[in-house]
């Protein structure tokens, strides 16, 4: 197959995935979305001829519109521009995993600082306030005392891009000093692991250490309803224990997997070139 | 074997570079993107942005 790769900067995870699809003879487009313009009928990108482009974008807001393209030009692309739109948003992110029924961390929205203190008095101390678009845990801040909130607060009211004035209140949840990520296909758990630090932010770009974990019917009944609940494609949910159960609380779209592949014992980049193949069939067979 | 546009001392590389791929100058520290790979020739990375991520 002809497949496309939207990027902006080759990760690791990048390289793992353009060396499976070689390996196996698939004819491989890098095409560097900052090099392209995209207009309402056509392209100079290389993605007319794909049979499947897949999103590896490293800014989500590239990732965001460069799959609306691909779809407007009627080119298959995973992830979709609406599961891109949904997981590059915690606000939508969190009401999509609620309107699905999942346990997710109880969040407040609030448009002033003034209204947002209110809302973190509410969940008491500590709570925690996040960016709505970010990853790799920045810009993440637990507050410990309403002198915290207070700051950390006027700060991104007068420092912040007016998406910082877009308040994202979280409840704390004590989770047992780890986290889980389990990589996912349209809702089929593909691999997971563990991640654990003594911060109380487990990204395992923040290094934490990562260790296999075995998902069990339970995780996997989350994953996939919280695959669903996004729009489904390849998948990294994020999910915390909380004592009695689970708590979801992300879902990238533009998922990284080196930390995974060295973690499980599963050949991630195959499994995901697997799904990839699959999906490029299901799509001769709808537009043959 | 490359040349670090900052600091302008060798940068070895390996053999399986990939164009967007980005290395370490280990002389100054700078993150360099590979913007070609034959001849290997690299450039300052681009900076973090708020938006990168997964």
């Amino acid at each position: 197959m002809r497949v496309g790769i939207l990027y902006s900067r080759i990760r690791k995870d990048e390289k793992l995935l353009l060396g499976e699809l070689r390996e196996r003879g698939h004819d491989v487009e890098k095409i560097d979305v900052r090099k392209h313009g995209f207009g309402l009928d056509d392209t100079d990108a290389a993605v007319a001829d794909c049979d499947l482009v897949v999103d590896r974008c490293l800014a989500t807001s590239r990732s965001k519109y460069a799959t609306e393209f691909c779809r407007h030009y009627d080119v298959p692309v995973v992830n979709s521009p609406d599961t891109a739109a949904v997981c590059a948003d915690k606000v939508r992110t969190s009401l999509a995993l609620d309107d699905a029924g999942l346990p997710t961390p109880d969040t407040t929205v609030a448009f002033t600082t003034e209204s947002a203190l209110e809302a973190v008095e509410s969940y008491g101390y500590p709570c925690v306030l996040k960016p709505v678009v970010g990853s790799w845990g920045r810009l993440m801040a637990k507050l410990d005392s309403r002198n915290a909130a207070e700051a950390v607060l006027e700060h991104k009211a007068t420092l912040g891009h007016y998406e910082h004035k877009v308040f994202y209140i979280q409840d704390f949840v004590e989770k047992p000093g780890r986290d889980i990520r389990v990589l996912a296909t349209d809702g089929e758990p593909v691999a997971a692991m563990t991640r654990s630090g003594d911060h109380w932010l487990t990204n395992a770009a923040k290094g934490a250490q990562t260790d296999s974990f075995e998902v069990d019917d339970g995780v996997a009944e989350l994953v996939e309803t919280a695959s669903n609940a996004v729009g489904g494609g390849l998948l990294g949910v994020d999910l915390m224990e909380t004592g009695d159960g689970y708590t979801v609380h992300e879902v990238n779209h533009t998922v990284e997997f080196k930390a995974l592949n060295d973690a499980s014992d599963v050949d991630v980049p195959a499994a995901v070139v697997d799904w990839l193949e699959d999906r490029a069939a299901a799509e001769v067979e709808v537009t043959p | 074997m490359s040349t670090c546009p900052e600091c302008g001392s060798d940068v070895a590389l390996h053999d399986d570079l990939e164009v967007g791929e980005i290395v370490d100058c280990d002389t100054c520290g700078t993150e360099l993107e590979v913007v070609d790979t034959a001849p290997a020739v690299l450039d300052r990375a681009p900076e973090l942005s708020e938006d990168w991520g997964e």
